[in-house]
């Protein structure tokens, strides 16, 4: 397992370099740049805007700028060589001067943890949406499949359909006006995500379409499994229900739900942007998407690699976890 | 292996778990900050001895929606960063609440006869929030920074008028040989002794006179020193801090009416008087900052009395006008933005003759917008309705205009056009198109125009919807300048120059959709060096009177800053140049009574 892990990790240096080519030639087609900010207002002028590109190497070809980023270069203002991607710097941003990717990204405030800066916040929020989504979609679809057309059933089918089809600020929104407006239980204007009363709102709406997928696909899988011999085989031996559910049926009904967990660890992660705008939450999905709308290249490319990171470690994951259920899969040394 | 595992799955989620809902240190606090005064003279502060319950204290919490890209004075460019640097830093000039050019830290100043030099006296016993002396050396150095290319601020060009600033602006800082201190040397900026001696450093008290030299008169200068990149931010702090030294609130060291206390970035700020402040009175309240974007959430949190101040948006208006409190809390008045549907007038559009090179197409088109029905029923009365350039509240207003809406006179005007351009089949057949940075309120938006377009004048526009930073792209280059868009100007500063040498002049922004016209530029250029402030004005009303009668564009609307403001929230100041919320140029008018807040 150790080698296969390892080639795996190195299959990962390929991805990310692909990945950052594709994003690199798509971002820069567009038109526009960093400083091409709001049109009723003062623009850069022709004499900064050179000193802007020199400073951050925008006035060299395109190939090396596109080396500049992964391998490094020399400033040609400071004179300095300037590591890239190779040496973990992703790059400075070009709206949020004199602040590097990494900066904004994994460092936190004054005097807080790690765990406080924007991917702290992010990594947090997606674990806590993804467990949630797991340990209520799971045992929803677990109860779905084995009520079949009763009333419970069709409870849980009316939640994950929901989950599916509500968007989340619409979600947000409703549980803002019924915890916040009307119960009181929670302020709207968090500021102090310390305590763990504000992060239920944003984990609900932001697990709940995971949380609606989640049941629904464990429900459909339940129903495949409990229709296979091997499982009519096992209560025609005896055994206890509990025992034909759990480890007959269970086992081997999660493995596509598991398959869909890992990619949505990453996309829970990283795309919390309407959570992040309704609930003022701290974390990278809004520096992402702003990033897009400044032409904040750095931003975007780096922004980009962590998510396509985040995938590629999601997917070896699952792939590993995969021994863990279904003791017929081997991973291939 | 599989214990190992699930022990360290168990680990990860369990520190994060803690991390989320565990202690941790309050955001650190500006070190070396004095005691705060108590409220001195807000009114009906209740004695905490004599409150039979505990008072509250004093607290405006407002909601300023983005988090600003960087709080840098001479980086800074956006009114959100602007929000938060004047908070904590004051110019040498500010505004009162009629946009009149007041002392700030300047006590006085004087131009010399040809308005070739301004000389700035500041007042005496300035000091920062931290006790330490504010000189004349301080700024000096905020007008070099701002105006040295390695700074690179957004807003770097707005003080060219300062000897030497374009030539070091354009010098190239790679080029071997380059030397700073020379360019500085070269500057026209110079503090010193009120006996024109030198000033030993930033300790030297006596240090109290500014003196700017412009290469061309410049009577409107004594505003834009006023401005945000002539704050005065520590060059030791900004040293100390490096690149991101303005990420953190304990360099942001001003002499504004507040001390920026604390910061969670993106969550909330902290400001809390400064009583070493001197360019008003001292603010007898704390403020708070939060930036939730999503104007719903903020509605909800301001009728959750968790905001005092919020920005109202369109979608509100129905609860608001529906009720009689929040209708009286609506606080409504004249922005700092023009909007007109600009035309582009160059020769040649698609290949084809221009239509919009022919008045009477331009006259036309502004006849035919409705401006009233506009501001009511498409910005649902959270716009201004205007047919001129400067808007109301600022300097060179000016209401006599010869275009309003009239829908007859626009079909007339268009019938009167010259070949092939006067009637709607003919320019149908050219298939003229609108550009617009593409929104859901935008699309609403320009439908609305080509609907009204086609009722009046039979014309069809056909909408050409574009990602906002690509609109922004298309618009700064001639040869993409779309045929008809939306645009317009937001003040920097109250002054005629500001709106119409800066926008409007020949090579400036009217460059790009292709306006020129000399008369105008020649009134506006004599206007900018006059310095008797009557002549000086007559002058712009000239130019601002060719312009309305070349029609340009179809002068739409003003913005309208509105806000909602709960009840206890009294004394603010509104203007026109308002950043983030009702008195924001004179906070310390503002006075909150604690005992009307439940």
């Amino acid at each position: 397992m150790t080698t296969y892990i390892i080639r795996r990790l190195l299959w990962l240096i390929p991805v990310l370099l692909t990945v950052s080519a594709v994003t690199f030639v798509v971002m820069r087609s567009a038109p526009g740049g960093p400083w091409d900010t709001d049109a009723e207002r003062r623009q850069v002028d022709a004499a900064t805007a050179k000193s802007l590109a020199a400073y951050y190497g925008l006035d060299k070809p395109m190939w090396r700028q596109f080396y500049a980023y992964v391998i490094g270069d020399t400033n040609s203002q400071t004179k300095e060589w300037v590591c890239g991607v190779v040496c973990g710097n992703l790059g400075p941003s070009y709206r949020q001067r004199g602040r590097t990717v990494q900066n904004i990204l994994f460092s936190p405030p004054e005097g807080k943890s790690f765990w406080q800066s924007r991917f702290g916040y992010s990594v947090r929020l997606g674990v806590l949406a993804l467990s949630m989504a797991i340990f209520i979609g799971i045992p929803l679809g677990i109860i779905a499949a084995l009520k079949q057309n009763t009333i419970v059933d069709y409870t849980a089918l009316f939640i994950a359909t929901s989950g599916i089809s509500v968007p989340s600020f619409v979600l947000a929104i409703f549980l803002i006006i019924i915890f916040a407006s009307r119960l009181h239980w929670i302020d709207i204007v968090v500021d102090d995500w310390t305590q763990i009363k504000y992060w239920f709102m944003p984990m609900a709406v932001l697990g709940f379409g995971t949380l609606a997928y989640t049941a629904r696909l464990t429900r459909s899988s339940m129903l495949e499994v409990m229709r296979q011999d091997y499982v009519r085989t096992a209560r025609a031996k005896g055994l206890a229900e509990r025992v034909v559910i759990f480890i007959h049926m269970l086992k081997n009904a999660l493995i596509p739900v598991i398959t869909i967990l890992g990619p949505a660890l990453a996309g829970l992660v990283t795309g919390s942007f309407i959570i992040e705008t309704m609930f003022s939450f701290p974390g990278m999905g809004r520096a992402y998407v702003q990033a897009i709308g400044q032409r904040d290249y750095s931003m975007i490319m780096g922004t980009t690699l962590i998510y396509a990171l985040l995938v590629a470690v999601a997917n070896l994951s699952v792939d590993i976890v995969y021994v863990f259920i279904d003791p017929r899969i081997r991973l291939e040394e | 292996m599989r214990k190992l595992f699930t022990l360290l799955s168990l680990f990860v989620l369990a520190s994060m778990i803690l991390s989320a809902c565990g202690p941790t240190p309050a955001a650190t606090d500006a070190p070396a900050q004095p005691e705060q005064p108590a409220a001195t003279d807000a009114p009906a502060q209740p004695e905490a001895t004599e409150a039979p319950t505990e008072a509250k204290e004093a607290v405006l919490r407002i909601n300023t929606g983005t988090y600003p890209d960087v709080i840098d004075p001479q980086k800074s460019s956006f009114v959100n960063e602007i929000g938060h640097l004047d908070k904590i830093y004051m110019g040498l000039t500010t505004l009162n609440e009629k946009l009149e050019t007041v002392p700030g830290a300047a006590d006085s100043w004087t131009f010399n006869d040809d308005a070739t030099q301004l000389v700035f006296t500041l007042k005496s016993g300035l000091l920062y929030s931290d006790g330490s002396v504010l000189n004349a050396k301080r700024f000096e150095y905020a007008f070099q920074r701002n105006i040295d290319p390695a700074t690179a601020g957004e807003y770097a060009s707005i003080t060219d008028e300062i000897v030497g600033a374009p030539e070091w602006r354009a010098a190239d800082t790679a080029a071997e040989g380059y030397d700073p201190e020379t360019f500085k040397a070269a500057l026209g900026v110079k503090a010193s002794h009120a006996d024109g001696s030198a000033c030993a450093d930033y300790e030297d008290t006596a240090c109290d006179t500014l003196t700017l030299n412009f290469s061309k008169p410049a009577p409107y200068f004594a505003t834009i020193a006023g401005i945000w990149v002539g704050y005065p931010a520590k060059e030791e702090n900004i040293a100390e801090g490096g690149d991101i030294w303005w990420t953190s609130s304990k360099f942001q060291i001003g002499n504004g009416p507040f001390i920026w206390k604390s910061v969670d970035p993106f969550v909330k700020s902290v400001f809390v008087p400064n009583p070493n402040f001197v360019g008003g009175a001292v603010p007898t309240y704390s403020m708070e900052y939060s930036y939730i974007t999503d104007s719903a959430v903020a509605f909800e949190a301001y009728l959750n009395n968790e905001f005092d101040i919020v920005g109202s948006a369109a979608e509100d208006l129905p609860v608001i006008d529906a009720d009689a409190d929040l209708t009286a809390q609506h606080v409504k008045y004249a922005g700092s933005c023009t909007i007109k549907i600009q035309y582009s007038l160059h020769p040649t559009w698609n290949g084809q003759p221009n239509p919009f090179t022919d008045k009477k197409v331009r006259e036309a088109f502004a006849l035919a917008f409705d401006a009233e029905s506009w501001a009511r029923d498409v910005d649902g009365s959270l716009s201004l309705p205007t047919w001129t350039w400067i808007p109301p509240g600022y300097p060179g207003y000016d209401a006599n205009t010869p275009l309003h809406f009239d829908p007859e006179a626009a079909k007339a005007a268009l019938a009167a056009a010259s070949e092939p351009f006067n009637s709607a089949e003919k320019l149908n057949a050219m298939g003229l198109k609108m550009a617009f940075a593409d929104s859901a309120r935008n699309r609403q938006r320009h439908e609305w125009i080509a609907a009204q377009y086609k009722e009046i004048l039979g014309v069809d526009l056909a909408l050409d919807p574009v990602e906002p930073t690509t609109y922004t792209a298309i618009q700064k280059d001639p040869d993409t300048y779309p045929l008809l868009s939306r645009g317009g100007w937001c003040a920097d500063y109250a002054d005629q120059q500001n709106w119409l040498s800066v926008y409007w002049r020949t090579g400036t922004f009217s460059s790009r959709w292709g306006y020129s016209n000399p008369e105008f530029d020649a009134l506006v250029d004599e206007a900018d060096t006059t310095v008797d402030p009557a002549k000086r004005n007559e002058l712009y009303a000239q130019a601002q009177q060719i312009l309305l009668n070349d029609i340009p564009g179809a002068f739409g609307y003003n913005s309208l800053n509105h806000y909602l403001v709960k009840p206890w929230v009294t004394g603010y100041l509104t203007t026109p140049q308002d950043h983030m919320f009702p008195g924001d140029l004179t906070p310390w008018t503002i006075t909150i009574d604690t005992s009307m807040i439940p």
